[in-house]
């Protein structure tokens, strides 16, 4: 049988419809989608869901912020013929606008239930932060409360939060942070401690409410910041920039390296970090693990067909340390989440 | 354009079994009424429920999709094409999306014949449908010695569906487009098949696939499936170079289901009717219509491969929908539309 590398056994998942109740803007090309879905199974941090991205029926424009598309139009020269003057991009947008085929992958950013009572079904309130940069996540930013969504999940294999993690370290990268949100919530009901790093390109890509002011201390010192999503649990919060336009300048693995340099020993034994983000991320994090002898899980992220373990697309070269020969597992089913040392990167 | 965005809304409300799809169902209403019409359908010795399958590669070994669909309302599963040895399969990336569709070079990866017939077996035996083992090969033997040991499985495996029309590994599978090999092979492993429906799953990446079409079946074949994957490509503008670490790969999806539909009446009208021979069309079906038009064109049966991955449950909706369209139209049994196509 495969050696699974985090054992969750409550495999309840299905196709469930829910309807959205918000579709917002949280920062620069970030939004935040809640979906209320009706008896959604239990989930862990690190699981996912397929979302199939269908645009607003009645929206039938494509919406304007068609980066890639912003190039200009280069002038007809050759023709001795006079073309139709179409708007600006308009063939671009036009094709370009098309609707994703395949269902896309979302990290549960957090949920909320309503537990049923005598008259009401058991409500999930579902969030998903995503970043619009393709079709699917362009499809996904034009739906509208009150529109049906169709999901797939809870799928794969969440992050493995055993109890006797002190202090559990989140490592959030880009559309990353997200699964970071939903596991802040439920290590503070496991009464973990936890700190949170998280890392963007520049401020205005953090899909975060970030207020002016100190958040909590940190235990090192480290500058903290006011996360609301990790200080309502009592979390602090360290961000890093690549551009220093807020908090630490550079990549949030520098940062990780301070941290666990000022750790004890026994403070490094005990603790586990929670990595998600870009895969050069997430292998530098692992490095950083590696080199403090920490405890590392990511969340890896591959290109899905399915989701579901049957198309074999989703592939990572698996060799635990002892192993002879690495073989592959599957993100989706296997995954996402992995032991950072199991991993070939 | 406007079309496709119809036909992808279509397939969306019909999922969220919204209003319109009361539409779709009116017909299924008055079966309550009226004789329901028989739509099982016989494959030489294999016998469907319904003549809606799965496509190899699009729903695992056996139980992935259980979460997600009841699988024992399916025509028939085809597992995943199980070779003599595991095979890793290609490097990342494996599947792109394209327009309307995707292109996936998976290689075959697979967990090979032994760790099949140890662990999957038994999960297929209390699905409760006939299944369909699809096999690649790199020698005749290679299909022979596979074949032979699943014909000993029967009743729990029904049909064995020779895959010579993957494209997407390097060395072999040579045998789809080349009508001499082809038959040689057929000829070979129908020598060791003998209980087993057996079907060869043509490629559509020929000149004529009527060419191949007839050499499987002079060679001993019960049945035809098709098709297989177009051989395609996707390039990275940025990168410069191919989107899949194989270069190549199969372009599968709503794309190319009217090239599918045409190589279907293609085969039919040239070869499976007047040698009676039953045919299992696929290629982008995700709605009952779809698999209207394929079995209007001369499919007996039909599969539905990608589109399982936006939702499981597709075949037992289309399996539903084409009874309704038969009662509509007013007739007892799918048998009497297979083939109807009424060309010039
Ligand atoms: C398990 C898992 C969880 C995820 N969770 C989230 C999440 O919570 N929030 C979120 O915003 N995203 C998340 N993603 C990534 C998300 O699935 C992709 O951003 C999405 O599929 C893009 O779809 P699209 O149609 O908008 O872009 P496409 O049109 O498919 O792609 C646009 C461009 O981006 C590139 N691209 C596509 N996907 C990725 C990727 N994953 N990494 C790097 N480049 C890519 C493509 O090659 C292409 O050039 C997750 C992915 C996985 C596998
Ligand atoms: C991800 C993927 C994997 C596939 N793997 C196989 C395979 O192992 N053997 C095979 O005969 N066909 C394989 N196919 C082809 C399908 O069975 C089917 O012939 C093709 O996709 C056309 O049908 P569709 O458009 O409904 O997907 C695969 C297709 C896809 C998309
Ligand atoms: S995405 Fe299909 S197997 Fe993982």
């Amino acid at each position: 049988m495969p050696i699974s590398p985090i054992q969750q056994t409550d495999a309840v998942r299905g196709h469930f419809f829910g309807t959205v109740t918000t579709n917002e803007l949280l920062c620069r090309e970030h939004y935040r989608l809640t979906v209320e879905v009706r008896d959604f199974p239990r989930s862990h941090p690190g699981q996912f869901a397929q979302i199939l991205c269908v645009p607003d029926a009645q929206t039938a424009a494509v919406p304007a912020d068609v980066k890639s598309l912003d190039s200009p139009v280069p002038p007809l020269t050759e023709l001795s013929w006079q073309p139709a003057q179409p708007p600006p991009h308009f063939h671009d947008r036009f094709f370009a606008g098309a609707a994703a085929y395949l269902r896309r992958p979302f990290s549960i950013a957090d949920r909320r239930d309503r537990v049923a009572t005598a008259t009401t079904a058991h409500v999930c309130e579902l969030d998903f932060i995503y970043r619009v940069i393709g079709k699917g996540t362009r499809g996904l930013a034009s739906m509208r409360p009150g529109q049906r969504l169709s999901l797939l999940g809870p799928l794969g294999r969440g992050f493995d939060v055993s109890p006797e993690i002190g202090p559990a370290i989140l490592v959030g990268g880009g559309v990353g942070i997200p699964p970071m949100i939903y596991l802040a919530k439920v290590l503070h009901e496991k009464k973990i401690a936890a700190m949170a790093l998280a890392g963007a390109q520049r401020r205005d890509l953090l899909p975060l409410k970030i207020s002016p002011g100190n958040g909590p201390p940190a235990p090192v010192p480290t500058p903290s910041q006011a996360v609301d999503e990790f200080a309502r649990y009592g979390f602090p919060s360290m961000i890093s920039t690549d551009d220093g336009s807020l908090g630490f300048k550079g990549y949030v693995t520098g940062m990780l390296e301070n941290i666990l340099t000022a750790f004890s020993t026994d403070q490094r034994k005990r603790a586990v970090i929670f990595c998600c983000g870009p895969t050069p991320m997430m292998r530098a994090t692992a490095a950083v693990a590696a080199k403090f002898a920490v405890r590392c899980q990511v969340s890896l992220e591959q290109p899905m067909a399915c989701g579901m373990g049957t198309c074999q697309s989703c592939i990572i070269k698996y060799q635990p340390p002892g192993q002879k020969q690495w073989v592959h597992k599957l993100t989706c089913t296997d995954g996402p989440v992995f032991r950072a040392e199991d991993i070939l990167w | 354009m406007i079309g496709w965005r119809c036909q992808y809304f279509t397939l969306a409300w019909f999922l969220g079994k919204l209003p319109i799809m009361s539409t779709t169902i009116g017909n299924l209403n008055a079966s309550v009424t009226a004789p329901t019409p028989d739509i099982s359908v016989q494959l030489k010795n294999l016998r469907m429920a319904n003549p809606v399958m799965t496509a190899s590669g699009t729903c695992g070994y056996a139980d992935e999709y259980a979460n997600f669909a009841d699988l024992s309302k399916l025509g028939a599963f085809v597992t995943k094409s199980i070779s003599r040895q595991p095979r890793p399969g290609n490097e990342s990336y494996r599947v792109v999306e394209t327009r309307a569709g995707m292109l996936n070079a998976i290689g075959l990866a697979n967990i090979g014949l032994e760790r099949f017939l140890a662990e999957k077996v038994p999960i297929l035996e209390k699905m409760g449908v006939p299944v369909i083992v699809n096999v690649p090969g790199w020698s005749m033997d290679d299909y022979a010695d596979v074949a032979e040991q699943l014909d000993q499985q029967v009743p729990v495996v029904a049909g064995i569906e020779l895959n010579v029309s993957c494209p997407n590994v390097k060395s072999g599978l040579s045998f789809g487009t080349d009508p001499m090999r082809l038959a040689e092979l057929v000829a070979h492993v129908r020598r060791r098949v003998t209980r087993c429906t057996l079907i060869v799953k043509l490629s559509p990446n020929v000149t004529d696939i009527a060419v191949t079409a007839r050499a499987a079946v002079e060679a001993g074949a019960d049945c035809l499936s098709l098709v297989n994957t177009f051989t395609a490509m996707a390039v990275d503008i940025e990168k410069n170079r191919p989107v899949l670490a194989n270069g190549t790969g199969g372009l599968s999806g709503p794309a190319i289901k009217p090239i599918a539909v045409y190589m279907v009446h293609r085969v039919y009208s040239t070869v499976a009717k007047t040698h009676n021979i039953p045919l299992i069309g696929m290629g982008g079906i995700q709605t009952w219509q779809d698999a209207a038009e394929f079995i209007l064109a001369g499919a007996s049966a039909v599969a539905v491969g990608t589109a399982l991955f936006i939702d499981p449950s597709i075949p037992q909706q289309i399996a539903e929908g084409l009874r309704g369209y038969l009662l509509r139209k007013g007739k007892s049994s799918i048998r009497e539309i297979v083939g109807t196509l009424a060309m010039g």
